[in-house]
């Protein structure tokens, strides 16, 4: 059940009071963990933002603030509405959302608009869906009272660009930042983490000689820049590797070189229906010492991963390992509840800025 | 407290309530209409006045004594926390307001006056006991002082007990320094101290007063309240409203004189202060001005590094342009004064050795909202950091105004097979607690003065103390103009050399 209302900018909270105090008698409890911001462009993904924004809503009750800026429209405007949310059916607790419509001239108003209605002490969450390295005015007022900036790289046109911005603001904000694509990749990392978890495997993993990342290349309204997660993976693990990238081609493919030998990565697609956009699908993965390491998604169980390692002399019985939730907004979920900055994730990014 | 009294059991027994007059001198003013006559109002219909009670409008502007009364039921139509006005009492309550209309300087009112207040007392037994609210501009007080002196209205305390007369002084009292020296040199010819109620209207407030009760009657907190515990304290008084018909005053005080000087400092007295001996105004009072005479001086380094000054410029409320401070009405459009200040101080005492107390006050910034907030020390790093941090402090806030009371922000855990630990809050709420609106704070401090409590009314030395710290501000500013005004928009929390002060300490304002 959700409680709505269009109001004045000015009538914001009094109304909301108003809402609150209608509620008394049903005992349901105001519930907030943390301020979200969610700042995006009316588009065809508002609708999958307000939708993840539902899922966070429902694991964690918060005071969300949804900004949706219209560059096309015609005038300029900035119309509010508040939203009482019931998470749960049983209504014993809600939460305060707030949008703001905005175009044009109003946007420098935002700002002014956002900061009194922030809940004090609690912690301000970002969800900046816009690609960073393209000039906002909204991003460094709203950057201001952010304890942590979510992005998404799904939104970046340009990945070198988008990870060279990244690495700046850290760098001049000293904020904490998440992104959801990264979170994305989080089953396939704690799977290389948990194979290759003995000496002997990581020792073999750093005699890979071939490298191949296979992502899901069907697009979706909301998702078009399919590579990236796999621009990621690649990013880490040759991070973690300690791998130089010395040459690259157009069509995703890469040679690296660490202390001994040299590597070939390679990134290409497949076509699953029913699976989302950009995940990744399969890693294939050979050493100097012949091992041959292979991970595939199941078709019939997408969360599961079916992993065969065989080496010249002996094969493995294969085994499956659970990448995790994949509910859309799951990975927004886990940023939420983490706290700090990734230090693989920034390792990531240096590796791809300078390898793209 | 009051002087004990034979026949009350302490705790038990409402206190014995003199019957009395109250004279509002200006009383065409707006604070009679938004805060006096309601608050007398409520006082009446709670049945907190004497039944023996009278009250005299003092102004300027002819006007009969029903006009008056018309005037007054509009205030309290208007500004009264209970709606709508009670006709009964009202009709009863109305009989008992008059109007005197007299200039402030005319020996011949002042005659008339005392005349008058001789027919009240005979028609209404008031006994000859005077309350004499001066609600006027500062520039009046010492004036009528001497007059109420000069024609026998207020009483020598040492030559009758059977009667009494207090004067109540709104604020400011004094400009600076010097100007508060000379007004009280003046005050203490004509009147006694314990004759004197200088009113701060904060402390007033349920929640101001409510501090003393959450320090001294909780043990949890007061073992936690001191320089081993304490990182640092913020003091926010900020209003989203302008100026707004204050101009000219405005032009005159400015932010330090119209908040800080007062209602901060005072907020400071009571956060810093030592447990008191007693509960009686004077033990209150000594303690709170020990704990000001404990304020290090500020030195001519801190003119730039602790000492901010903003004004602000054009800008947004609720998302309404609004005018900038030198566009208002009765501004000087290259006018100087400031209408935000944000300081640092330090309490070079036992308790608070290194504390810094961070002080911010503004007109424009994006809501309303006093809080008097305690920031912990960081819990030892060993255990819970999370990508190298420590979790976030706990932090404690007294919220004064509004939406009234008290959070405590602690760290848990997030539900679930890890350990993330996120900042909570358990929130404290007058209003739903305790379900029932609080007095205003007028209310309480005219009922204090009633019956003789001077806890909560800023004694001599207080005040002094309070100009002592602040003048040589007034002093520096008077002497550097400021080069980058307006340094704020209108709706932003203050100018950023504010947020550079206090994070230039490795720390941050708090969002209210």
């Amino acid at each position: 059940m959700t409680i709505q209302q269009i109001v004045d900018p000015d009538r914001i909270e009094p109304e909301l009071i108003k809402i609150w105090e209608a509620l008394a008698h049903k005992n349901t409890m105001r519930a907030s963990l943390f301020n979200l911001i969610v700042f995006n462009r009316l588009s065809r993904r508002t609708d999958y933002f307000r939708n993840i924004v539902q899922k966070v809503v429902e694991k964690f009750p918060c005071r969300t603030l949804f900004i949706t800026s219209d560059p096309d429209a015609a005038q300029s405007h900035l119309k509010t509405a508040i939203t009482v949310v019931f998470p749960k059916a049983d209504e014993s607790l809600a939460c305060d959302q707030i949008d703001i419509g905005v175009a044009g001239e109003a946007h420098k108003r935002v700002p002014f608009l956002i900061l009194p209605h922030i809940t004090p002490d609690l912690p301000v969450y970002l969800l900046w869906t816009e690609d960073p390295s393209k000039s906002n005015p909204l991003f460094a007022p709203l950057a201001k009272w952010a304890t942590r900036i979510i992005f998404d790289s799904e939104c970046a046109d340009d990945l070198h660009a988008y990870a060279k911005t990244i690495l700046k603001l850290k760098k001049k904000l000293n904020l904490d930042i998440a992104d959801l694509n990264w979170a994305r990749t989080e089953g396939w990392r704690d799977l290389f983490a948990s194979t290759f978890d003995t000496e002997e495997r990581l020792a073999s993993l750093h005699a890979a000689k071939t490298l191949k990342i296979v992502y899901n290349r069907r697009e979706t309204e909301f998702f078009c820049h399919l590579k990236i997660q796999s621009m990621y993976l690649l990013g880490w693990l040759s991070s973690r590797l300690g791998w130089k990238c010395m040459k690259q081609s157009k069509n995703l493919h890469f040679e690296f070189r660490d202390k001994k030998s040299s590597i070939h990565a390679s990134i290409e697609s497949d076509l699953w229906q029913k699976l989302g956009a950009g995940t990744i699908l399969s890693v294939d993965l050979k050493t100097a010492d012949g091992i041959h390491f292979e991970g595939s998604r199941i078709p019939e169980q997408y969360h599961h991963v079916k992993i065969l390692i065989s080496s010249n002399t002996s094969c493995e019985l294969p085994y499956h390992f659970v990448l995790g939730q994949t509910a859309t907004g799951q990975s927004l979920v886990q940023e939420i509840c983490r706290c700090g900055t990734s230090e693989h994730y920034l390792a990531a990014l240096t590796q791809l800025e300078n390898f793209l | 407290m009051p002087n004990e009294h034979p026949l009350e059991e302490p705790g038990r027994t409402s206190r014995t309530i003199d019957p009395c007059v109250i004279v509002i001198f200006g009383a065409t003013g707006d604070l009679t209409t938004r805060k006096l006559a309601p608050a007398l109002y409520n006082l009446g219909r709670d049945g907190l006045l004497p039944p023996n009670f009278a009250c005299v409008g003092f102004a300027r502007r002819p006007k009969t004594h029903q006009l008056f009364r018309e005037e007054c039921k509009e205030g309290i139509s208007s500004y009264s926390r209970t709606q709508p006005v009670d006709e009964l009492f009202w009709n009863n309550f109305q009989e008992e307001i008059f109007y005197h209309c007299s200039e402030f300087d005319s020996d011949e009112g002042y005659q008339r006056l005392a005349i008058f207040l001789k027919q009240i007392d005979a028609r209404h037994a008031t006994r000859g006991n005077r309350i004499y609210y001066l609600s006027v501009q500062p520039k009046y007080f010492s004036l009528i002082i001497e007059k109420l002196k000069k024609h026998g209205l207020v009483y020598d305390t040492h030559a009758t007990s059977s009667r009494w007369s207090r004067v109540v002084i709104e604020k400011p009292f004094g400009h600076d320094l010097k100007s508060a020296l000379a007004l009280q040199s003046n005050i203490s010819n004509n009147l006694e101290e314990d004759q004197t109620y200088r009113i701060d209207h904060y402390l007033g407030k349920e929640t101001v007063q409510n501090l003393l009760v959450f320090r001294f009657a909780n043990s949890i907190f007061e073992a936690l309240w001191n320089y081993k515990h304490i990182d640092h304290v913020q003091i926010t008084v900020a209003e989203d409203i302008g100026i707004g018909t204050r101009g000219h005053f405005f032009e005159e005080e400015g932010l330090l004189r119209d908040i800080v000087q007062n209602h901060m400092m005072q907020l400071l007295s009571l956060v810093a202060m030592e447990p008191p001996a007693s509960l009686s105004a004077r033990a209150i009072r000594d303690e709170k001005v020990k704990a000001l005479q404990c304020i290090r001086p500020f030195k001519s380094s801190d003119f730039e590094e602790a000492i901010i000054r903003g004004q602000y410029g054009p800008g947004f409320i609720n998302g309404q342009n609004v005018l900038g401070y030198r566009q208002e009405k009765d501004v000087l459009p290259k006018s100087n004064i400031e209408t935000f200040v944000a300081l640092r101080l330090f309490i070079d005492n036992w308790r608070w050795g290194g504390v810094p107390f961070y002080l911010r006050g503004g007109k424009r910034l994006p809501k309303r909202g006093t809080e008097i907030a305690i920031i912990f020390k960081d819990a030892p790093g060993i255990l819970f950091q999370q990508a190298g941090k420590a979790p976030s402090p706990n932090v404690l806030a007294l919220r004064i105004q509004p939406d009234e009371g008290i959070s405590l922000k602690i760290n848990c855990k997030v539900p679930g097979p890890s350990s993330p630990i996120q900042p909570v809050k358990m929130d404290f709420r007058y209003g739903s607690y305790f379900g029932q609106s609080a007095p205003e704070a007028y209310e309480r401090l005219i009922w204090d003065c009633i019956v003789g409590d001077t806890t909560l009314f800023a004694r001599a030395d207080e005040v002094e103390q309070s100009w002592t710290i602040l003048d040589p501000i007034l002093h520096h500013w008077a002497a550097h103009a400021p080069k980058d005004f307006p340094n704020y928009a209108a709706g932003s929390w203050g100018p950023e050399s504010a947020d550079a002060m206090i994070e230039k300490d490795g720390r941050h304002w708090r969002i209210l």
